[in-house]
Order: structure tokens, then sequence, then C-alpha cells
């Protein structure tokens, strides 16, 4: 190789190593900021097997899939879409979305999202303060 | 892609999820780290039991391993042919062999953008398969035992570890690539000099 091109060889490592480290530094301080505040790291206890937290659902879920994270029954959220059960528990909620509410963009997310708000029992009453 | 993935996984378990890591280390860039985690996240949701979902995935990601070796190994007549006189590629070849078992088994897990190219200059470099298999699966086990254990860990937040994850894995590439560079430039800078005090003939 020729002393022109390994400085150029040497300038295009460093500074794609820059860019980089500088980019994905950035981007993993800003994610390693997300998990502390979520109040999650070495001695906390792991999260409950049962969801409740309805921000957490994706429209790559399915049905049931997010039947049994979030403790409802499922045929409960067909009900609430109106939609069968039979030939959807496999699909994703973008796919029961395009098929059935193609104009309503994200309205199966937000019907699910809904249904399981709706169905989770009342908070206990406060005791009185003394 | 990782979405309609994440989705099959639900649906089909364990052995999609081997196919999944057994493309990923073909080199198809189906995000198979992010999936990694998610079947963590899922085996501690029940949706999927630990054990065999471990062992599939290990299973497929050591024979994906080994088929993209054997590409390397099948090409290596051609980069010979292309490249075998040239000092640098020689020094290069010499350079890898004795670090390879370091580099095959953190590409696995730390730095895994380079896992296909590791793979690939492995095969054609002459080491033992035996020996990459050993260093390959020692790094995929620990691949799967520290996502899919992050995933386990964090549940329904796997979607945190895994943006956490896949930037670490940028920012050591970089650590990997600017380490290079300023190591080629030393080098350079050591040798400039002493070419200078050579008597010129």
């Amino acid at each position: 190789m020729s002393p022109a091109k390994q400085r150029l060889a040497i300038t295009v490592l460093i500074l794609l190593g820059v860019l980089f480290v500088g980019f994905f530094g950035l981007r993993a301080a800003r994610a390693a900021r997300h998990i502390r505040d979520g109040g999650y790291g070495p001695g906390n206890p792991p999260p409950p097997p049962s969801e409740t937290d309805v921000e957490l659902i994706r429209d790559w879920m399915t049905i049931p899939y997010i039947a049994r994270t979030y403790g409802v029954p499922d045929r409960m959220l067909f009900k609430e879409l109106r939609i069968p059960d039979e030939g959807n528990r496999e699909k994703s909620l973008k796919e029961l979305n395009d098929e059935y509410f193609p104009e309503q963009t994200g309205f199966v997310l937000d019907e699910v999202k809904k249904a399981i708000d709706d169905h989770r029992p009342p908070a206990p009453p406060t005791a009185p303060a003394p | 892609m990782s979405d309609f993935l994440l989705t099959q996984v639900i649906n089909y378990g364990a052995p999609l999820f081997g196919l999944i890591l057994f493309l990923g280390a073909l080199g198809f860039p189906i995000g198979a780290s992010a999936v990694l985690i998610a079947a963590g996240a899922f085996s501690q949701q029940g949706i999927l039991k630990w054990l065999p979902t471990a062992a599939l995935g290990l299973l497929g990601a050591v024979i994906g391993d080994a088929l993209s070796f054997s590409i390397g190994y099948y090409a290596k007549d051609w980069v010979d042919n292309r490249f075998g006189k040239s000092k640098a590629w020689k020094n290069a070849e010499e350079a890898f062999d004795a670090r390879a078992g370091m580099a095959i088994y953190l590409t696995r897990f730390l730095i895994t953008a380079l896992a296909i190219p590791t793979n690939l200059i492995a095969g054609g470099s002459g080491i033992r398969f035996r020996r990459f298999m050993t260093y390959d699966t020692l790094g995929e086990f620990t691949w799967i035992v520290l996502y899919g254990g992050l995933g386990y860990w964090f549940g329904s937040q796997w979607e945190l570890v895994s943006t956490f994850m896949s930037n670490f894995g940028g920012l050591l590439l970089g650590v990997v690539i600017l380490g290079a560079g300023i190591w080629l430039a030393a080098r350079r800078l050591r040798s400039e000099p002493s070419q200078e005090l050579l008597p010129k003939s």
C-alpha cells in the first residue's frame, strides 16, 4: 500500500471511529438513563409477571399474547373489537387493524388499551388519615 | 422486520426462534439480538419455555456460524489468488491467527457487527474447524445467557435494554475502529523516522 493510501485509510478509520463513538455513545447513554429512571439495576427486583402498564402494548403483539401478559380474557378483547377470534388469534394488532379498520390508523391498539384499562378492578380505597 | 418476527415468535415459539438465530448467524439483517432479548422476556412471561428456547437458539446460531465459516473456507482459494501475494494480507492473516480465539469469542456477543466478517476470515485463514467451533459455541452461549438473561430480567420492559445493547454494540464497534486507526497511525509514525535514517542506496 502506498504511503498516501495508508494515510487515507488511517484518517478514514479514525474519523469513522470518532463518529461511531460519538453517535452510539450518546444514544447508549440516553438508553442507560431511561433504564436508571425506570428504577432498574442490580439489587432491584424484576418486574411482576403480570403487566399493568398499557403503554407497553405494541402493534406487533397478538390478542392472546396481550391477554396472557395483562391477565385478561382474550375473548373479552375480541368482543370489544367486534371481530371474531377464529382465524385472528395469530394476527398482530397491526394486521387486525389493516384488515378490519383500514381507515382508522391505530384504532385496534387504542381499543385494546382502553379495554384493558376498563377491565382492571378499581383501586382499593385508601384509608382515611387519622 | 423485527416486529413481524416478534409476532411469529409468539405464535410459533422456540423452533422459529432457532431459525431466526440461524439466519442472523448467516448474516441476514433481521435483528437477532433484539429478538433474543425479547425471547428472554417471553420466557419470563411464560410464553416460551426458556430451556428449549435457549437450546434451539444456540443450535441455530452455531449451525449458522459453521456455514458462514465454511463459506470462508471454500472461498480461500479465490482469496489467496486475489490477495495471497500481498504482504499486508499475510500480516493481517498472521495477526488474526494469533488472536483468533479471542476474536471469535468476543464477536459473538460484544461486537456482534463483526461476527460475520470474523467467520469468513476464520474460514479462509486455515484455523481448524474444531478450534473455531469451541470458541464459537462458548461465545454464542455467552450471548444467549447474557442477552436472554437481560430480557428475562427486564420482562415487558425489554425494549429499554434492547435499545441500550444495540447502541452499546455500536459504541464498542466505534472503539475498535478508532483503536485500529490509532494503532496503524502509531505504527506508521514509528516506522517513518527509521526509514529516514536508512542510508540511501
